[in-house]
């Protein structure tokens, strides 16, 4: 009615806002400080670093786009790109694949059904140096149980596997196909069970097979869980560092050299620690860029 | 600027570098005469007894000073001193794990000026000369490893091979290992062992075959013949293949010390392990030797070419002015003769030899003691396994490389060390 009882309920309102905006900071304050010390503050340095030429002492000489020239004609930069692209490649699609077919196959009401679940998602819990100590003896290429059965089922020259520059990185796919394909099977194990039974049961009922069941009820009910695997197996396949350098460390050569290692040798053996950031800046743009390209087309297909 | 470099560090060694800054900070101080408290780092303290001997000879003789010893990660030992370094929280007395990383230290200015104390050592004191830049020194090394040819003698006499003799040259190293191969045939043993690191090929050819302008220009041709040697053994299955070595995670303890091998090239260090491991029972109790390390021709014999990295201890630029002294005593301490029997009383191969350090060495027991061992101390010239130069990290990560390309067979020793100079010279020198 008067002007004062319309501005009474705007005071509080506004104090009010104010009072949640700053519970909501003070939530998450903690976790932003610690983001901001470990990971902000350290990769807006990175990025200056990017332009200079600097080896951890002293004051790092800005050097312009020096570094991102040499990137351009360094071969060794370009043979880490495009094994780190072979590997995202085939273990993308490859690990969304097994991941799903195994958590389909997991869904089902089996006998131990739970054993086997367990038994899937092992191999990711279980410390990498362990993995790749293990596997890099069952690819040994004289005695390994890998080619000592490939020779008795009568292949006579079965490849050098982790020794040799062509067979190196199809064995780290496999290998990290086989570890990750655990913890992704869980996620699509989720989201299987979020899918209502009457969709299954009315497709049924609609005369539709198995195939056609899983082609139109189970896949567009798993698409938002297939787009949050797919994005975080972009990520972890352009990032991966730690099962190659303890599998084959690079090598043979410089067959299984991806980008992470390529930062870590540059940065840390040789010192060069403005080249690496560079190489390190190149690396989060390729990963941003493919993140937002996926958000971009499940945009799309959302429609 | 100085202060935004300071932070990229601490942001880069992460809790890391604030744990071991923390600890790093001492309250000691004091002038003439009074107490004085260093820190020396180091790492692996319960399997590395060195630091720890150093500094009890040395505060035993000045009990006015006390040195703590800060333990750092073996493995990223580097890493983390250069981030103690940047951000001025490093001990005051730091050893170079790796003399090829001296002029990383040097050329970032975080060594003193040690050439005072290198003026009054012992002319017997081995490799100073690698710390050595423009004529001043940065450091002074108190233990210089060198590499044997350590031989199973009980693996000899049943092949009825006759044991490296101090005479060989790298052509009686493959005679003697076919020979041992027949020898041992219908056993499980091998002829010889060669361990999957890069030095174990690359080392000898730079210290017998190559030069450091040689190396600096990625002139690597002289490694050609070494390489076709190691793979000619490896194919004739006279040592375990590069491939199994890597993929079973072979050590080299094992497989000499469990009786796997005849002989194997390996540093000075060995020696100590072999003992302590025959000691508790990890390794076999056998007859075992070492002779100087076969030579690329007679005409070395004299004085036998092996590869060895010294080791050796400077000063942080940031330690207080009046801890400097103490710090440079210490110093003079650890490349005397005294420090030298204190470290042979422990199987280290100190720096400075004389006949009276090798006597502590030979007196311990078990240590053989014949006179092709006692050459292999005495008369070998040991030589870094790469030139310390500032060009050197980045010509070696190419040759480390190269090298698991070659030994795996998936390129030919020419065509392999022909790729990497050309890597080298679009890389590196280009």
């Amino acid at each position: 009615m008067s002007a004062t009882t319309i501005e009474r309920p705007r005071a509080p309102g506004r104090r009010l806002r104010r009072r949640r905006a700053l519970v909501g900071w003070t939530f998450i304050l903690p976790n932003f400080l610690g983001f901001a010390t470990f990971t902000l503050v350290p990769v807006l340095i990175l990025m200056y670093l990017g332009f200079t030429s600097w080896n951890a002492f002293g004051a790092a000489e800005f050097t312009g786009l020096e570094n991102y020239e040499r990137l351009l004609s360094d071969s060794t930069f370009h043979t880490a790109l495009l094994n780190t692209l072979y590997y995202a490649v085939f273990h993308i699609p490859l690990t969304l694949v097994a991941a799903l077919g195994l958590a389909v196959l997991l869904n089902q009401k089996l006998r131990g059904v739970a054993f086997f679940r367990t038994v899937a998602f092992f191999p990711y819990i279980t410390s990498i140096v362990a993995i790749a100590v293990v596997w890099n003896m069952l690819f040994s290429p004289e005695a390994g149980p890998v080619n000592q059965f490939l020779e008795a089922i009568g292949i006579a020259s079965p490849p050098g596997w982790t020794t040799s520059t062509d067979w190196a990185m199809p064995a780290i796919i496999l290998v990290s196909i086989w570890r990750d394909m655990g913890y992704y099977m869980l996620l699509f194990l989720a989201g299987l069970q979020a899918i209502p039974g009457e969709l299954y049961e009315a497709a049924r009922i609609d005369g539709a097979n198995a195939w056609q069941r899983f082609r139109n009820v189970t896949m567009p009910g798993l698409r938002p869980t297939t787009f949050f695997v797919t994005v975080m197996l972009t990520i972890g396949s352009f990032k991966v560092f730690d099962l190659i350098l303890v599998m084959t460390n690079g090598g043979p050569g410089t067959a299984t050299l991806v980008l992470s290692q390529y930062i870590y040798d540059t940065g840390f053996v040789e010192r060069d620690f403005g080249y690496a950031s560079t190489v390190a800046i190149v690396l989060f743009l390729i990963c941003i860029g493919v993140t937002v390209l996926q958000f971009l087309v499940n945009k799309r297909r959302e429609r | 600027m100085k202060r935004m470099t300071k932070a990229g560090v601490a942001a880069v060694a992460g809790a890391t570098l604030m744990l071991a800054g923390c600890s790093g900070d001492n309250g000691g101080g004091g002038g003439d005469g009074g107490p004085v408290d260093l820190v020396l780092a180091g790492w692996s303290l319960s399997t590395t007894p060195e630091f720890q001997v150093l500094v009890d000879g040395f505060t035993e003789q000045n009990p006015e000073v006390t040195i703590d010893v800060l333990e750092y990660d073996a493995a990223n030992y580097d890493t983390q001193l250069t981030a103690d370094l940047a951000a001025g929280s490093a001990p005051d007395l730091y050893p170079l794990k790796t003399v090829t990383t001296l002029p990383t230290y040097q050329e970032g200015g975080q060594l003193v000026d040690v050439s005072d104390v290198a003026s009054e050592l012992s002319g017997d004191i081995l490799g100073v000369d690698a710390y050595v830049v423009d004529g001043a020194t940065y450091a002074i090394p108190y233990r210089q490893d060198a590499w044997f040819l350590y031989y199973n003698q009980e693996l000899f006499d049943q092949a009825g091979v006759d044991a490296p003799d101090g005479t060989w040259t790298w052509d009686d190293y493959v005679a003697a290992s076919s020979a041992l191969q027949e020898g041992l045939a219908g056993t499980d043993a091998k002829a010889t062992y060669q361990h999957g690191w890069a030095s174990l090929v690359q080392g000898f050819a730079n210290a017998q075959a190559g030069s450091d302008e040689k190396f600096l220009a990625a002139e690597w041709d002289y490694m050609v013949p070494f390489y076709e040697r190691a793979l000619e053994l490896q194919d004739a299955g006279a040592q375990e293949s590069y491939g199994t070595v890597t993929t079973n995670s072979l050590t080299y303890q094992g497989q000499f010390g469990t009786q796997k091998v005849a002989m194997m090239p390996m540093g000075s260090w060995y020696v100590a392990t072999l003992l302590a491991q025959q000691e508790s029972g990890d390794a076999d109790t056998f007859g075992w030797s070492f002779a100087p390390m076969p030579q690329l021709d007679d005409s070395t014999l004299d004085a036998p070419i092996t590869q060895g990295n010294p080791t050796a201890i400077g000063i942080n630029p940031a330690i207080d002015e009046d801890k400097l002294d103490a710090a440079k005593e210490f110093l003079a301490y650890i490349g005397s003769e005294e420090a030298a029997s204190e470290l042979a009383a422990i199987g280290i191969m100190p720096a400075y030899t004389t006949e009276a350090v090798a006597e502590v060495m030979f007196g311990l027991e078990g240590v053989p003691t014949d006179d092709v061992a006692r050459t292999a101390f005495s008369a070998q010239q040991p030589v870094p396994e790469a030139p310390v130069n500032s060009g050197t990290p980045p010509l070696q990560t190419i040759l480390d490389d190269a090298h698991s390309e070659i030994m795996t067979g998936n390129i030919s020793p020419a065509d392999g060390i022909a790729a990497a100079i050309a890597r080298a010279q679009d890389e590196v020198l280009g």
